[in-house]
């Protein structure tokens, strides 16, 4: 089982791994410890203390937080339960007129509006831009991804989580509370 | 006495029931015994099928097989499974494997029976063929008289005789415009077609010399297989590769499904992803084909605690009046082929895709067409399934990043739009066929690095667009530009390889059509998302001048065109004067006229997707793509953030300015954005209101939510719309 120093780790997220060294990583047999040590990584580069569970992308962590399990930014930022959507939780911009989709692309590179919004969700602590959307009107956001994460730690880890929660999409209980 | 095909395949099937590995393999015995053999023999037959692919491209002769290397070779065990497979398409590895498996199901063992130097050959959909260009062939092998593997082929022939020319039939309204139809055949024996095959093909397709030549390629490289292979038994014994090919697909499963769990995390993963077929007011073949329409590609993708792999197309909208409907079979063929590229690629056959348990799509969707519109046509098929097997790049890139496997991750790809040509050439031959421009585009964004330029392709790992003077040499056409696209990548922290332009003057002909075509193209949307907050690629727009004043530029020796120019002052129509000028095209589309000599055509191909923030990008890969000519100065300031000055006539970056710039970025979206739910209020009346939403987005979502009911539940539930709330397409 291969091995590889937390630095050169390091050097792959941030582009600057050299090929050569690169290649070697694409090549070997995967790393076991590999996950503890990009959860490591992480955890020196995020703005809070809560430790991570799970990188839900290179800017979305689901942490544990005050007994809670709950989607943070890297600044800070919370949106809430993962599991329901955080992108209910986000700020939102959304272009899906010619004015305001023609700042991103112009002339022939225009989508038509009446086809397509590009939906930009924006961390509220930050203003980092955390996912964008190019879907026609009507489309619920992705809900890209809804980790078992007991599953993930008792199983597949091996070290399961000091409690555990129902694995449910609890997004609509949110449209639920809005609706009502 | 010795069970027949189709009995062994059912004892296969129990035995995978029962211990969860393929023919009951619960040990490798032959891996464990001699791994080093077990490793080699696996590269002698990954090579033979190589064999096949340089002979049989070679003695095809059609550009499409000898330039660009569209066709592909298989090895198969007797009860069809994919043991190996050589590089070309391999999106068609699984097509070839569940056609053998439909000739033992439907007892062409009894009747008409196998037996050594049998043809047998397939390109219907109906049939789990995927469109009639691609002619699937398989031979079974015999040794000691026994059938002991199949070797197969599929090539994608120039023109099928769909009614239109060429191999992209998009336009094809139904299933009896799709061309010529091989349905489950024994098309030849003793290793020769039937006289009868031959005069088919010289009756029905418009190329026919190029069409045999094909079918004498596939035929080729088949027998090359069955010569090898007998060698390679000779020296390894025959219960040695019997036993081996076995093992090497179990063993491909066990890889894929190890991949997945230590690689990958449990849960529920969703990406939607949409497509246009805009045709209204073009020129179509039937009335009902003056409509636009949209496809929903949704995919929902389950791992669950075994690490097995569930996948729903649950949202799928209905069966589309063009070529753009395919088969189950056909779109598991081209999962597997996504899934080899990201998962099951050490050795790649049909072992990986055991471990998926694939939902049927909604009966009557453009995913499973024939439950509900047995007419529905599949030209070019593999239109919408490419464009959905892209999800499945960045759904697993994301799943990568998870485990902190970032070396692995990747977004989406680009998109596919194709050239393809019909007229009379330079030496009076008549011709249709593809340019090979499509099959090099961009690479998708990596976790640590841009995707490559021009270097990928989705549907085959032959990343290729061939010799210009070989595309010259067959179509009455001269190169005039072959350009990276700028700003054609996506726009993120890690954009997508570029795609490139390629310039076109037509040249020798009297007359020539240009079918800007659809093998997965979009035109009136972006394609993909932005994954990680990238913005999406832009759509693809071709251009082109008829009746053009090319021909006195050149004898004035006036400047040509040679690329695209600026998105908002085409040099197509600054520089050329043409009694039509379309400098800003909605793709697809057959021109309404023949072009004629001297006629331009500007034909882009896409690069993929990017990801991260856009903001995030290191400056200093900003200054080099400006300095490249690969992006503009309004993206970098705008988009990226990055302030930029020309001291020496090079671009240099102004570190301070840009990080105020980028401070001001965040802080402006902070003010612009609003919170989701107030959005959702206004939103949700607009939805219902069907404001600005184009009939063909209104149709789409009607017929996805009728097709999937649940699905149309949900959508309901999100918006919250009455319980009988439906779109009005
Ligand atoms: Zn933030």
């Amino acid at each position: 089982m291969a091995e590889f120093d937390k630095a050169d780790i390091e050097k792959l997220i941030d582009g600057v791994l050299p090929w050569p060294a690169t290649q070697d990583m694409l090549k070997s047999s995967k790393d076991a410890d590999r996950f503890d040590k990009y959860v490591e990584i992480m955890q020196a580069r995020v703005d809070f203390k809560d430790p991570i569970l799970l990188p839900l992308t290179p800017m979305l962590f689901i942490v544990s937080a005050e007994g809670e399990r709950v989607v943070k930014c890297r600044c800070g930022h919370s949106f809430g339960d993962y599991r329901a959507n955080w992108k209910l939780s986000s700020l939102i911009n959304v272009r899906d007129d010619e004015a305001s989709i023609s700042e991103i692309y112009k002339g022939r590179e225009m989508p038509d509006a009446a086809w397509v919004q590009i939906r930009e969700y924006i961390c509220g602590g930050c203003g980092a831009q955390l996912e964008v959307e190019a879907v026609p009107r009507g489309c619920p956001p992705d809900f890209d991804f809804l980790p078992d994460l007991d599953t993930f730690y008792g199983e597949w880890l091996g070290r399961p989580l000091p409690d555990t929660v129902r694995f449910e999409d609890k997004t609509l209980d949110k449209i639920a509370e809005w609706s009502s | 006495m010795a069970l027949s095909l189709r009995e062994e395949t059912k004892a296969n099937e129990e035995a995978f029931k029962k211990t969860g590995c393929l023919f009951g393999l619960e040990t490798l015995a032959r891996k464990e015994a001699d791994p080093g053999t077990y490793e080699a023999v696996w590269h002698i037959l990954s090579n033979l099928c190589n064999a096949a692919w340089a002979t049989g491209c070679k003695v095809s002769s059609s550009p499409i097989a000898a330039e660009g290397g569209d066709a592909l070779w298989g090895l198969h065990t007797s009860t069809g499974e994919a043991v190996c497979i050589s590089r070309g398409i391999s999106a068609h590895a699984g097509l070839l494997s569940d056609m053998i498996k439909n000739f033992i199901d439907l007892g062409y063992e009894e009747n008409p029976g196998f037996k050594a130097g049998d043809i047998f050959e397939n390109n219907d959909p109906h049939y789990g063929g995927i469109h009639s260009p691609d002619f699937d062939m398989c031979m079974p092998l015999f040794y000691d008289g026994k059938l002991i593997a199949w070797a197969s082929c599929v090539s994608h022939v120039s023109d099928a005789g769909s009614v239109t020319p060429g191999s992209i039939g998009f336009l094809n309204p139904d299933c009896y415009s799709d061309g010529l139809p091989i349905s489950m055949e024994r098309v030849g024996e003793n290793n020769r077609f039937y006289p009868w095959y031959e005069m088919r093909i010289r009756s029905r397709t418009r190329t026919p010399d190029f069409v045999m030549g094909d079918a004498r390629g596939r035929l080729a490289g088949c027998l090359t297989i069955r010569d090898r292979l007998e060698e390679v038994i000779e020296k390894y014994g025959l219960d040695f590769i019997l036993d081996a090919s076995k093992e090497y697909v179990e063993d491909s499963r066990r890889y894929a499904v190890g991949r997945v769990k230590t690689q990958t995390v449990p849960g529920r993963i969703r990406k939607s992803q949409f497509k246009d077929l805009a045709m209204k007011g073009k020129r179509v073949l039937l009335a009902k084909q003056d409509i636009d329409c949209a496809f929903n590609l949704p995919m929902e993708l389950t791992i669950n605690a075994d690490a097995s792999v569930d996948l729903s197309l649950q949202g799928a909208s209905g069966t589309v009046p063009f070529g753009e409907n395919i088969s189950p079979t056909a779109l598991k063929s081209g999962l597997m082929m996504g899934y080899s590229h990201i998962v099951g690629f050490d050795m790649f056959n049909s072992g990986p895709i055991a471990a998926w348990n694939i939902e049927m799509p909604p009966d009557g969707s453009w995913a499973n067409p024939f439950p509900l519109n047995y007419e529905a046509a599949s030209g070019v098929a593999w239109a919408p399934a490419v464009t959905w097997v892209s999800n499945l790049y960045e759904v697993f890139g994301r799943l990568f990043q998870m485990r902190g496997f970032v070396e692995e991750m990747a977004a989406g790809s680009g998109t596919i739009m194709t050239a393809e040509f019909s007229g009379i050439n330079q030496t009076g031959m008549y011709l249709t066929g593809l340019t090979l421009e499509q099959a090099s585009q961009g690479s998708p964004a990596r976790g640590y690095s841009d995707g490559e330029n021009s270097a990928w392709c989705i549907y085959t790992p032959e990343a290729d667009f061939g010799n210009a003077e070989i595309s010259e040499l067959y179509y009455p056409i001269l190169f005039l530009g072959r350009n990276v696209s700028p700003n054609s990548g996506g726009y993120g922290q890690f954009r997508g390889g570029l795609g490139h332009t390629a310039v076109w003057m037509v040249h020798n002909t009297p007359g020539l059509e240009y079918q800007c075509g659809d093998a997965g193209m979009r035109s009136k949307m972006v394609a993909n998302h932005g994954m990680y907050g990238a913005y999406p690629v832009v759509p693809d727009r071709p251009a082109y001048g008829h009746k053009t004043n090319v021909k006195e530029l050149i004898e004035a020796q006036k400047p040509l065109i040679h690329g695209r120019g600026d998105p908002e002052s085409p040099l197509i129509a600054s520089l050329i004067d043409a009694e039509l000028v379309e400098d800003n095209a909605i793709a697809p589309f057959v021109t309404p006229e023949p072009l004629q000599d001297f006629d331009i055509i500007v034909h882009p191909i896409a690069g993929a997707q990017a990801m991260g923030d856009p903001i995030n990008r290191d400056s200093a890969s900003v200054e080099r793509d400006l300095n490249e000519g690969w992006t503009t100065s309004r993206v970098a300031t705008d988009i990226h953030g990055v302030v930029t000055n020309k001291p020496n006539g090079a671009f240099v970056v102004d570190a301070a300015a840009t990080d105020a710039k980028r401070a001001e970025i965040r802080e402006e979206r902070k003010a612009r954005a609003i919170p989701f739910k107030d959005w959702w209020l206004q939103e949700r009346e607009k939805v219902q209101a069907e404001e600005n939403m184009d009939p063909a987005i209104l149709t789409m979502w009607s017929t996805c939510m009728e097709l999937s009911p649940k699905y149309g539940e949900e959508l309901r539930a999100f918006w919250a719309l009455p319980e009988d709330f439906t779109f009005s397409g």
